[in-house]
């Protein structure tokens, strides 16, 4: 209404009549033909429009369907037109030749046997009734049946400008409180004290509910956690709890990271994911509690009270990942979310003589404090910066790579077992997130030589990974080298994986079934593969897998770069895959607990894959590894 | 046809009318008028007259604008106090220019004028220019529904002494072009009231039907809006632990609260405005009807009294999987059961209780049944029990409306196949069928004594039928436009219609003349409720905005604020009258403080102009759902408010 109609009513213009006419066979339109058949046309469809509007409002819809304007042709008595049944939109699409301008709509030509060979579709469901309590007492219930209290929208604008809220007290579509409020008794007193719309006043039962869903996400049971981390990470309506429970997160990981309470700061974690997952929260407001602590169980020296023996790494793969999330959802121009995120982590990849020119006071300080930073930090930086995905490796991980060997080098070979066993996870860590990277950067061949050269005391081992992955069938897209050896979700590379060859769908089969160990392969194996090879695929059971994989480390000993260490083997495969090699090769592949190293052998002229990473990678990507199995371990 | 031609057919039509043969053809021969020219004459009365007085000037279109102008001109120059009443002349003036351009063939010129001052109209008429703006030519004004609505009727202007007076001496002063002052005289009817001129918010609040506002002679006519006594029906029906309200609620059994503090009305055992008990025969109640009267009271007696501190709950009866196929639905009085009418012709009721659904036995085992037994009623129905949802085929075409009998045995149903069916509860079939609407029917509504319902429809009529004839026993017809809905009155003897014509009316069921013309909605009409008094009629209209009438005199006694942002599809008030609920298109319910609107209907005359401050008040509370548009609003006998809405996904 009012808003300014260029002009009233729209009409058929005579082009479209002629081109009407033509598709009929009718060649040669006069031009006064044409206009005469312009304004009936024009007038008898708007009249039929009009005639639908009718419909569409008895029908109490505001959108105008096909089935209107049968009816309306109906009581016009004209015979409907049959057959259009279009549940969406017309897909108009456009065509330009001839120097004109055509819009038409797809119509695919239907194999009639097709339709009727196929299976026939899924019957609609029926309807059915269900009731709720949409309000009680006239306040409405925060119910996942309901729309949330506040939506998503008026929260952001409550954050970015907190007046409004004072400005509309009687905002009666919100939550349905009373209007009798604190905003109205505000408003009474004529006292504007903006600070304390800060603060968020909690019902009783909120307050319960805190209580309760803390307790539940700290404490020893783990069902209620699970209970309690749905509720956090479905419920609508508990933006008002949102500022204490992300103090109540941030406090936590401060205590418990100088406690070196692991599986709280697990905990706290999952908490934190849950939240980033509950589509109706607006969590902006409350990013700079919740990154410090996040970057905490990334970084952080110590997190655990026995490095050597608990796994505090898989809490910095978790937090890494919940870190490339938030970048994800919350990274704007005007926050660059990504970009601090991503310097926070390149400083702590510093060489010590590059902190001195550019890096900040802190970080200087911070060196001259302990020498050197921690290598557990530097896998969590490691980590954050991968899971930020390859670009983000190349740039920032990839020239420190020889300065990082050194350390590597330099801890293994010297003594304390915490500090060997934070060298061999930062060792492989690197090697499982350049190798992609370098791959797609670098030309075959890979001579071990010059990778040495480049990458320094890496290199070799670098060499080897890349190599490997060029071998591998189920990377031939490139860059799948973090599905053969882990099971990150796909921040990374998953995404480039091509569809599975035969051969793929062949092994996976196989490797399922775990009754076949050799299959013999007509083809060549990988299109990218230059000489032909002979494949080990050494692959454990589900039951092995999961567990591997939920520690999520896969050591690859790739000091030896010959020799396969597998652990727990039950089965294994050989595929045979042309004729003999030229060079033989033996490769390590493996999934094992990450502290034992001595395993089972298998020599074979090869190149590797190994686990049943195949049979899922190229489809869904597997779940996060839950961190549960870890609890046991503080 | 030339320019020349139009007022040449004009007298030719008027020699045909007067049957002068032979000047006839004599004219024709001259004129070199064809046979098919001639077959075509059709130009409405009004418009011959127009024709054969002014052709000579009408036919130059430079004329129209200049006129308008002057009119504008002058309006704009006129005493403050006339103002707004004298622009209501504007539009159906601008109308009728637009329209006699295009009779005389001036199309381009049409186009012109419209795009040059049709954005100057109200807002509200913008919908009714988009309308006009299809008329492109002379032949297309008979295809036009509303080109004809105005060429064939006058449109009505209230005008105070004074503005006419003013009015009279502008035409004057116009003798040179007579454009406007033929205009006045052939189109429009202006009504001259004593008193001083209106205001903006005066003539406001009536402005919008499709003819202008209505006249004030129309509404004259006395409406008994009380309610009826309702004999004896306590005594037998009430059982003894209900005593107290025996001696309260001897009269208004349906809807009624016990204390008597209800500000419209006292509770006398006869209302002085309640019509005679026999005006309309009423059906005698039967037996089971009696008790389910009793029943009914003794809920009402546990109801929760609603005001503004005191809310009621809400329960949300969510559709499924429904899609848009889920049109309407209903609840029946004591909330038991639910139906709901759906695009593919079907009907489906829903048990809401733990009660299933059961059917009567087969014919031969009813056989058996002893009649005389005082509990036939229980053992002709099954035994086992059946399903909490049953299916009724029929129809063949959309369901627009179902409704429930006061009694819940009966349902009646209204589809686009332009029939009404009536079916059983018991039996589960359809068991009539009335036909005598011929196009789609939109709404159908009981009596709240049952035997009685009206219906409306596409073919502009409203029709009152009974149960027990085939066809109906009064035709309302006067709208000019679709009757979109229709609802009965609480003592049955009017029915209220609502209309696309902007128009709510009130018609008597004993006479079937149109008592009241209330206007002032400025879209169409989609739902009506009389509230429990029976004093006022609430609308619910096309643009989400929603009217509170008062019988008494036809005004409008409030428009509620715009809160709603889509279409008002069900309207409800509280079984104690003091809460209004309005369910939308825009996914919300909302809620009204009634009788704080009423009262202040009762204090002061212009709602129009009632502050803001109060506005914000008169809405209590507004609930949103989850994406699923409302489709029915259901107040319990204990007042709590059942809703009823489709989910349309997560989109």
């Amino acid at each position: 209404m009012g808003e300014p109609e260029t002009g009233y009513g729209s009409a058929l213009t005579l082009d479209s009549m002629k081109v009407i006419a033509e598709s009929i066979g009718v060649a040669n339109l006069g031009e006064d033909a044409a206009k005469e058949l312009a304004d009936d046309v024009t007038f008898r469809l708007k009249v039929i429009v009009q005639d639908a509007m009718k419909f569409m409002n008895h029908s109490k819809r505001q959108k105008l369907s096909i089935t209107d304007i049968d009816h309306s042709l109906k009581i016009k008595n004209v015979e409907p037109q049959y057959g259009f049944i279009q549940p969406d939109f017309l897909p108009f699409r456009y065509a330009s030749g001839g120097g004109r301008e055509l819009h038409f709509i797809e119509e695919k030509e239907i194999d009639l046997s097709e339709i009727l060979s196929a299976p026939p579709p899924k019957i609609p469901l029926d309807v059915s009734l269900r009731a709720h309590w949409l309000s009680v007492d006239g306040v409405q219930p925060t119910v996942p049946e309901n729309p949330p209290p506040l939506s998503k929208e008026a929260q952001k604008l409550e954050s970015v400008d907190p007046i409004t809220k004072l400005s509309k007290p009687a905002n009666k579509d919100s939550a349905g409180k009373p209007a009798c409020g604190k905003a109205a008794r505000l408003k009474a007193s004529e006292s504007v004290h903006v600070k304390q719309l800060a603060t968020h006043e909690l019902s009783v039962e909120q307050q319960l509910y805190y209580k309760e869903i803390t307790e539940a996400c700290v404490g020893s049971d783990e069902g209620r956690r699970a209970e309690a981390l749905q509720s956090l990470a479905c419920d609508p309506g508990l933006h008002e709890m949102l500022p204490r429970m992300c103090t109540f997160i941030s406090e936590g990981v401060k205590v418990n990271v100088v406690q070196n309470n692991l599986a709280l700061l697990i905990y706290l974690m999952r908490m934190v994911k849950a939240l980033l997952d509950n589509q109706s929260l607006y969590l902006e407001k409350y990013l700079h509690e919740l990154i410090p602590s996040v970057s905490t169980c990334i970084v952080s020296r110590q997190l655990c009270l026995r490095p050597e023996v608990d796994n505090h790494w898989a809490l910095r793969d978790f937090a890494a990942r919940l870190m490339a999330q938030i970048c994800k959802t919350f990274n704007t121009s005007t926050n660059n979310l990504q970009t601090r995120v991503t310097r926070l982590f390149s400083r702590a990849l510093q060489c010590p003589s590059q902190t001195n020119s550019d890096s900040g006071p802190s970080m200087v300080t911070s060196m001259k404090e302990s020498e050197k930073t921690p290598l557990a930090s530097l896998y969590g930086a490691v980590q954050g910066l991968a899971e930020l995905g390859p670009e983000v490796v190349k740039v920032f991980i990839l020239p420190r790579v020889r300065w990082l060997g050194e350390r590597v080098e330099g801890a293994l070979s010297g003594i304390g077992g915490a500090d060997r066993l934070a060298a061999g996870n930062l060792k492989h860590q690197l090697l499982k997130v350049l190798a992609p990277v370098v791959r797609q950067l670098r030309q075959p061949p890979d001579l071990p030589d010059d990778y040495k050269r480049e990458y320094g005391y890496l290199g070799p081992s670098l060499q080897q990974m890349v190599s490997k992955l060029r071998l591998s069938p189920s990377t031939t897209g490139g860059g799948g080298a973090v599905a053969v050896v882990t099971c990150t979700p796909p921040l990374v590379p998953l995404t480039t994986l091509p569809t599975p060859s035969p051969q793929h769908q062949m092994l996976t089969k196989s490797v399922d079934s775990g009754t076949r160990s050799i299959i013999n392969a007509p083809q060549s194996p990988a299109p990218s593969t230059p000489p032909p090879q002979k494949f080990v695929i050494v692959s454990q059971q589900k039951s092995q897998t999961q567990q591997a994989s939920g520690a999520s480390h896969i050591v690859v000993h790739s000091s030896q770069p010959t020799i396969v260490r597998s652990q727990n083997v039950q089965s294994s495969m050989v595929v045979t895959s042309g004729p003999a090699n030229q060079q033989p090769q033996k490769v390590v592949v493996v999934g094992m607990q990450p502290q034992q190293t001595q395993g089972g052998v298998s020599q074979a002229p090869v190149s590797v894959v190994a686990k049943p990473v195949f049979a899922r990678a190229p489809s869904a990507p597997q779940p996060p590894p839950e961190l549960d199995d870890l609890s046991h371990l503080a | 046809m030339g320019e020349k031609s139009t007022p040449l057919l004009a007298v030719l039509q008027l020699l045909k009318k007067y049957n002068l043969k032979g000047t006839e053809e004599i004219l024709r021969k001259e004129a070199n008028l064809g046979d098919t020219e001639f077959q075509n004459l059709d130009l409405p009365e009004v418009e011959i007259a127009n024709i054969l007085s002014v052709h000579h000037t009408e036919s130059d279109p430079f004329t129209y604008e200049h006129a308008y102008d002057c009119l504008k001109k002058f309006i704009e120059n006129s005493l403050d106090i006339c103002k707004y009443e004298l622009s209501t002349l504007l539009y159906p003036v601008f109308v009728h220019m637009y329209l006699s351009l295009i009779l005389y063939d001036h199309n381009e010129h049409a186009a012109k004028f419209l795009e040059r001052f049709g954005q100057e109209q109200e807002d509200y008429y913008q919908d009714d220019l988009q309308q006009l703006s299809i008329v492109k030519a002379k032949e297309q004004i008979k295809g036009n529904e509303l080109a004809e609505i105005y060429s064939t009727n006058k449109f009505d202007v209230q005008l105070s002494r004074d503005s006419s007076s003013q009015l009279k001496r502008f035409l004057h002063e116009q003798k040179s072009s007579p454009v406007i002052i033929n205009i006045i005289n052939n189109h429009i009817l202006i009504d001259i009231h004593d008193g001083p001129g209106r205001t903006q918010a005066q003539v406001k609040a009536t402005a919008g039907g499709i003819l202008g506002e209505a006249s004030r002679n129309e509404n004259r006519a006395k409406v008994y809006y009380g309610l009826l006594k309702e004999p004896y029906i306590e005594v037998l029906a009430t059982p003894p632990e209900d005593e107290e309200e025996v001696e309260e609620t001897p009269d208004k059994p349906k809807k009624k609260k016990a204390k008597k503090d209800n500000v419209f009305m006292k509770k006398p055992k006869v209302d002085p405005n309640a019509p005679p008990t026999d005006r309309i025969p009423l059906p005698e109640l039967k037996e089971t009807d009696k008790i389910e009267k009793g029943k009914a009271l003794r809920e009402a007696s546990k109801r929760v009294q609603l005001g503004p501190e005191t809310l009621p709950s809400i329960c949300f009866y969510t559709l499924l999987n429904s899609g848009h196929t889920a049109l309407c639905a209903d609840i029946c009085d004591d909330s038991s059961l639910l139906a709901v009418g759906f695009n593919t012709s079907t009907i489906k009721v829903w048990t809401l209780t733990s009660v299933r659904l059961r059917g009567m036995k087969s014919v031969d085992k009813l056989q058996d049944i002893d009649k005389e037994a005082g509990d036939v009623l229980v053992r002709m129905m099954e035994e086992k029990d059946r399903d909490t949802c049953r299916t009724l085929f029929g129809h063949s075409g959309p369901v627009y409306k179902v409704a429930f009998d006061p009694f819940k045995t009966l349902l009646l149903s209204c589809s686009e196949d332009s029939t009404i069916r009536l079916w059983s509860l018991q039996c589960w079939t359809c068991v009539v069928v009335y036909r005598g609407h011929v196009w789609p029917v939109w709404d159908v509504r009981w009596s709240p004594h049952g035997h009685y319902f009206a219906s409306a429809s596409h073919d502009r009529t409203a029709r009152l039928w009974a149960t027990d004839h085939h066809q109906p026993l009064r035709f309302f017809s006067g709208h000019l436009s679709d009757v979109d809905c229709v609802q009965f009155h609480p003592n049955s003897n009017y029915v209220a219609t609502g209309s696309s014509d902007r128009t709510v009316r009130l018609w008597d069921c004993l006479t079937g003349t149109q008592l009241r013309l209330m206007t002032g909605h400025k879209r169409p009409i989609l739902t009506l409720s009389f509230s429990v008094c029976g004093r006022w009629l609430a609308s619910g209209g096309g643009g989400g905005e929603v009217v509170i009438w008062d019988l008494s005199s036809g005004a409008p006694a409030a428009h509620l604020p715009p809160h709603h942002t889509a279409p008002v599809t069900a309207l409800a008030f509280s079984r104690d009258g003091a809460l209004l609920a309005s369910g939308s298109l825009d996914c919300t319910i909302k809620l009204w403080d009634f009788a704080l609107i009423t009262d202040e209907s009762a204090n002061d005359e212009n709602i129009a102009s009632s502050s803001p401050a109060k506005e914000e008040k008169i809405l209590l509370r507004s609930f949103a759902t989850k994406n699923s548009p409302l489709k029915n609003l259901h107040f319990t006998r204990r007042n709590l408010l059942l809703a009823v809405g489709s989910y349309e996904g997560s989109s």
